[in-house]
């Protein structure tokens, strides 16, 4: 049988491998064996399309969920999501959650004693416009102990749940802020080797995007993998 | 385009505490109860230590009974699901038997659903494929289980009938619950 559905090379080697020993949750939870690297069929080349119904007002201002007004520093998020050749992903979901000013999550197992915030959940969503930007406006998520090893701290991240044209462009991942010190120490950042390919993980500061006496503005571009061989063509 | 590749963004682990963003659209089954070919999709998501794991999110996708996509579907029809699994690592979806489609050769593939698994101490997603054990003449044309030499990991593609219901669990490793899931990464 030499159908040619099982190829030698994965579309993306930049991902993050399964297990990374600094991360301790991979040990039992990373598959050992490599995953087969196959061609695509036709349902993975497809994928979900969501309608701009299934968003409700303000669920993209995670600042406005609320009757009043969550304490901390009210940011924008920003940015295009793109396929890599560079095609915006238009009309498509975008999905984020967060931790509060003070490093809690709305999470009933998250037991770090940080306050929360009860005029902040920290989860929000948005469908990408014809360029295929999104935007977000929240509070800036505090960094947050946890237990992977001694004094271990999670940089201030918000977490990205994307959607592309095709089921194998399927992406979580987190936003990082400029600047901010613990990246450098943070094993769940930094399995990724390459430190260029760790960079497009790091927001950029953008007066463009701030908002005078309200906001500060961060710009986050989001470039999927696993590109289609334009889905109409099929 | 013009050639030059965009970089791509890394993915990074959805990590414990996702429920508050993501359940909103971890209910929706997708076909109704009583609607005509209606099945139960259900399992369990197993680590290396064989315990369950209650913090995993799986998707699925899958192409309606005569092999179609949107917009080429009946009005109302999605083919995706969403599931946190529940504290014993359990996942529970009503659906349908995907129609078959063509693999990127043009060659007819056996009914499947397309499954991806997100968890903390996952820095990327599991992709996998849902096969259905009924469907043993189709399997045996499916160009992919075809060239799967090792019969094991062909038998963690199968849902297995049991009750009426198909059973797929996920084993992220080997364990006493069983081999590895095979797990897929696409190329191009
Ligand atoms: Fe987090």
């Amino acid at each position: 049988m030499a159908s040619g559905i099982i190829l030698a090379k994965p579309q993306t080697e930049e991902d993050p491998p399964y297990n990374h020993p600094q991360y301790k949750s991979t040990a039992l939870r990373g598959p050992n064996r490599s995953p087969l690297i196959i061609r695509p069929g036709l349902t993975e080349l497809h994928g979900p399309v969501f309608g701009e119904s299934r968003i409700r007002p303000n669920d993209n201002d995670l600042t406005a969920q609320h009757p009043g007004e969550p304490i901390g520093e009210k940011i924008v998020v920003s940015g295009q999501l793109m396929d890599s050749d560079g095609r915006p992903i238009r009309n498509q979901l975008v999905e984020i959650w967060q931790a509060n000013s003070c490093g809690r999550y709305a999470h009933a197992l998250d037991d770090h004693p940080a306050p929360l915030d009860p005029n902040f959940t920290g989860g929000g969503r948005t469908m990408t416009d014809n360029e295929g930007r999104y935007r977000f406006t929240t509070i800036k998520p505090a960094a947050y102990p946890w237990g992977n090893h001694p004094n271990a701290w999670r940089p201030a991240h918000i977490h990205f749940s994307l959607y592309g044209t095709a089921f194998t462009q399927r992406l979580i991942t987190q936003m990082y802020f400029p600047g901010d010190p613990l990246i450098d120490s943070d094993p769940i950042a930094n399995s990724i080797r390459d430190k260029k390919v760790l960079a497009r993980l790091v927001s950029a500061f953008d007066w463009d995007l701030t908002i005078p006496g309200t906001a500060l503005g961060y710009r986050w571009d989001i470039v999927l993998g696993g590109s289609n061989p334009t889905p109409e063509a099929i | 385009m013009n050639g030059t590749k965009m970089g791509v963004t890394p993915s990074q682990t959805i990590g414990p505490f996702f429920k508050f963003g993501t359940e909103w659209m971890a209910s929706e089954d997708i076909v109704s109860q009583g609607a005509s070919g209606a099945i139960v999709l259900q399992g369990t998501v197993y680590d290396g230590a064989g315990d369950p794991v209650p913090d995993a999110m799986l998707e699925v996708w899958q192409a309606d009974q005569v092999g179609k996509f949107p917009p080429d579907t009946t009005e109302g029809w999605t083919g995706f699901a969403r599931r946190l699994t529940d504290a014993d690592g359990r996942y529970v979806i009503r659906t349908v038997k995907p129609g078959r489609v063509p693999d990127a050769t043009g060659e007819l593939q056996a009914p499947h659903i397309a499954m991806v698994v997100f968890a903390r101490g996952l820095l990327k997603p599991v992709f996998t494929r849902v096969y259905f054990s009924d469907e043993s003449d189709a399997n045996a044309s499916d160009p992919l289980l075809a060239e799967l030499e090792d019969s094991q990991a062909r038998s963690t593609l199968l849902a297995a009938l049991e009750d009426g219901r198909y059973r797929f669990d996920i084993r992220l490793q080997e364990s006493s619950r069983g081999p590895e899931t095979q797990f897929f990464a696409f190329g191009e």
